[in-house]
């Protein structure tokens, strides 16, 4: 469905100086500023997959959905949606896509939201019967009718956002790209565009794109993700992998009798780990002791029986790292990398 | 074709309903100009008053007024800018918008142009030219203007619309490269108001700059309706200025195409 080949986009930009000064000077210089903003990336997604593409700000991730939409040339490589090199047929990929940044709308600001949808129907040239299927569908899962009438400026964001993702979908497209579509917006609505994606998505077999820095939204939509840092792809693939990679570590907490009992002891040595893949804490005025391990190192079992052994445990709690944890350690690896 | 209208239409009427939302700034804006025509209109009593022959630069005082009117009218159908909004997308981003669908950005914004077209036309146009009739036909004692050249009068003016849009919107690209598009504004504004022949006929510029004008489009935008309107081409000269038209038409559409095909490349979108 869509083939990404090497693609890479480079901006050039005049060099600024600061200042009135600087200024002039920029109107005589010919100094030129370059900046890749995505390197040399490659990925394909079949029809009805949902991709999350992460990375820190700055990434390049809004770069890239701009070249696969079409409004940006690629500086090098190449990339197919469904058969069509958009650079080459803009207009052709259009009518396959949908499109939806969450930072800007696509309707018509002054017109009824009503409006804004007719008009999208005659450009896409979407039949009667196929109109009416749609919007049904989109009218249940996105609640438009409450602001149908009323003008796109007077929206709240979370309404225009729903208000866009209908427009986006008003054609049955075969790909769907959101860039930051829940970007600001409160959980109850949140929850409503995740469901309609999803549910977009099952329906009609529609490949969606979807970047966010949301990792709710990932976590809820997303089996594969791809991650990029400074134009360059860090990770594809999927989530229970991404989990299972680089979600090793777990923590064990647990109530237990007599907190006194744990401070001597040299647990290191008391489980055969080295210092690294074992970490204790102990709270005295909650009675907690917690345990944070590798568990590819070390089992559950042994730290509990180890435990168990000492004092008696009231009540234990397991928790597996979470995404955004490991989401933050590979960006944060990526920046040491460099 | 069908399919073409179905897609543009939309853009035209909604740019016709937009100005009728905005209208209080617009009859400001309309006054204002009418305003400008009539110091015109008495600026050229005044001369014709103290000038010795009854023609000046070929015009009667009589057709003076009607080129005062008819030109304000003109340009108010013709001189639709769309090199304003393309700056204005331009250098917010929501360029980007026009560019995920469907549709030809330049088209779009000429069917937008249209849709002021009316509006222009509705108000004031209609007014001042039935005015500027009556005037003509009860105050001067002059036969009204023949039908024939309301209608070539009005087939040029289409033409004139379409080579305005289309040359502001080669203008516009100049937006891709500095976001000061709005100071160029200005110059091109104050530079055409004398080459379309807006502010004084073109002929009243002596010959040689006149032929000169002769191979320019800005002369084919204002100058050549108005003197349609006047009656002022035999048969086969209005076939040559209207073709002449035709072929700005179609050089500037190939211009715009070529500019836009190699600016879209360089293309930066700004934002997101
Ligand atoms: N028109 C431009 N000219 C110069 N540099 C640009 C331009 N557009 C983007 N960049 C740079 O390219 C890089 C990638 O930008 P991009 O918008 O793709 O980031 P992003 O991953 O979408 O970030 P965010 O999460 O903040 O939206 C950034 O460093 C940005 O400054
Ligand atoms: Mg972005």
């Amino acid at each position: 469905m869509i083939q990404v080949e090497h693609i890479s986009k480079e901006f050039v930009s005049p060099k600024k100086y600061p200042g009135l000064k600087g200024a002039i000077k920029g109107l005589f210089s010919n100094e030129k500023v370059r900046k890749t903003a995505v390197d040399d990336i490659s990925f394909h997604i079949s029809e009805g997959e949902i991709v999350g593409y992460i990375g820190s700000n700055g990434a390049g991730k809004s770069t890239t959905i701009k070249m696969m939409t079409g409004i940006l040339t690629p500086t090098s490589g190449q990339c197919l949606i469904n058969g069509i090199d958009p650079s080459k047929n803009r207009m052709e990929n259009a009518q396959n896509i949908g499109v939806v940044f969450g930072q800007r709308t696509q309707l018509w600001w002054d017109l009824p939201l009503s409006e804004s949808f007719t008009i999208l129907k005659e450009i896409y040239n979407v039949s009667d019967e196929d109109y009416k299927d749609r919007m049904d569908f989109l009218n249940e899962v996105l609640d438009l009718p409450e602001f149908f009438d009323r003008p796109v400026r007077t929206l709240s964001l979370g309404q225009r956002m729903r208000a866009d993702l209908g427009a986006a979908l008003i054609h049955n497209p075969k790909v769907l790209y959101l860039d930051e579509p829940t970007i600001g917006l409160d959980i109850v609505v949140k929850d409503k565009i995740r469901d309609a994606i999803r549910q977009i998505n099952e329906q009609y077999r529609t490949t969606v794109i979807l970047t966010t820095h949301d990792i709710g939204d990932i976590e809820e939509l997303c089996s594969r993700i791809i991650i990029i840092d400074e134009g360059k792809k860090i990770y594809d693939g999927g989530l229970a992998e991404l989990k299972d990679t680089y979600g090793t570590s777990r923590r064990v907490t647990m109530e237990v009798r007599q907190p006194e009992l744990f401070r001597k002891i040299d647990w290191e040595e008391k489980l055969h780990a080295d210092e690294s893949s074992i970490e204790t804490e102990l709270d005295d005025e909650k009675n907690l002791f917690s345990v944070s391990f590798d568990k590819n190192r070390i089992q559950v079992s042994d730290i509990i029986s180890s435990v168990m052994q000492i004092s008696d445990v009231r009540d234990i709690q397991i928790q597996e790292t979470e995404l955004s944890e490991i989401v933050k350690a590979i960006y944060r690896h990526a920046l040491k990398g460099r | 074709m069908k399919k073409f209208l179905r897609t543009y239409l939309p853009f035209a009427s909604n740019e016709l309903k937009r100005n009728m939302a905005y209208k209080g700034a617009f009859y400001l804006f309309t006054l204002c100009s009418l305003f400008g025509s009539f110091i015109q209109y008495y600026l050229w009593m005044a001369i014709y008053g103290s000038a010795q022959g009854a023609k000046l630069g070929s015009l009667t005082r009589e057709e003076m007024v009607v080129y005062v009117f008819m030109s304000y009218v003109t340009s108010s159908l013709t001189m639709i800018s769309v090199s304003r909004e393309l700056g204005r997308d331009v250098v917010k981003g929501s360029v980007a918008m026009n560019l995920i669908k469907p549709i030809d950005y330049r088209l779009s914004l000429i069917a937008k142009g249209m849709g002021t077209v009316v509006y222009h036309f509705l108000i004031p146009g209609i007014f001042v030219w039935i005015g500027l009739e009556l005037y003509k036909v009860f105050i001067l004692h002059l036969p009204a203007v023949s039908a024939g050249n309301i209608l070539w009068y009005l087939i040029s003016v289409f033409f004139s619309f379409l080579i305005y849009v289309l040359f502001d919107f080669c203008f516009g690209m100049i937006a891709f490269f500095t976001t000061y598009i709005f100071g160029m504004q200005m110059a091109k504004d104050a530079l055409l108001s004398f080459l379309t022949g807006q502010l004084i006929p073109l002929s009243f510029f002596p010959g040689i700059i006149q032929r000169l004008f002769d191979f320019l489009p800005f002369s084919s935008m204002v100058y050549t309706p108005v003197m349609i309107y006047l009656g002022r081409y035999r048969p086969s000269e209005l076939c040559f200025v209207l073709g002449r038209q035709l072929v700005w038409v179609v050089l500037l559409y190939l211009l715009g195409s070529l500019l836009w095909k190699q600016v879209t490349k360089r293309l930066v979108v700004l934002g997101g």
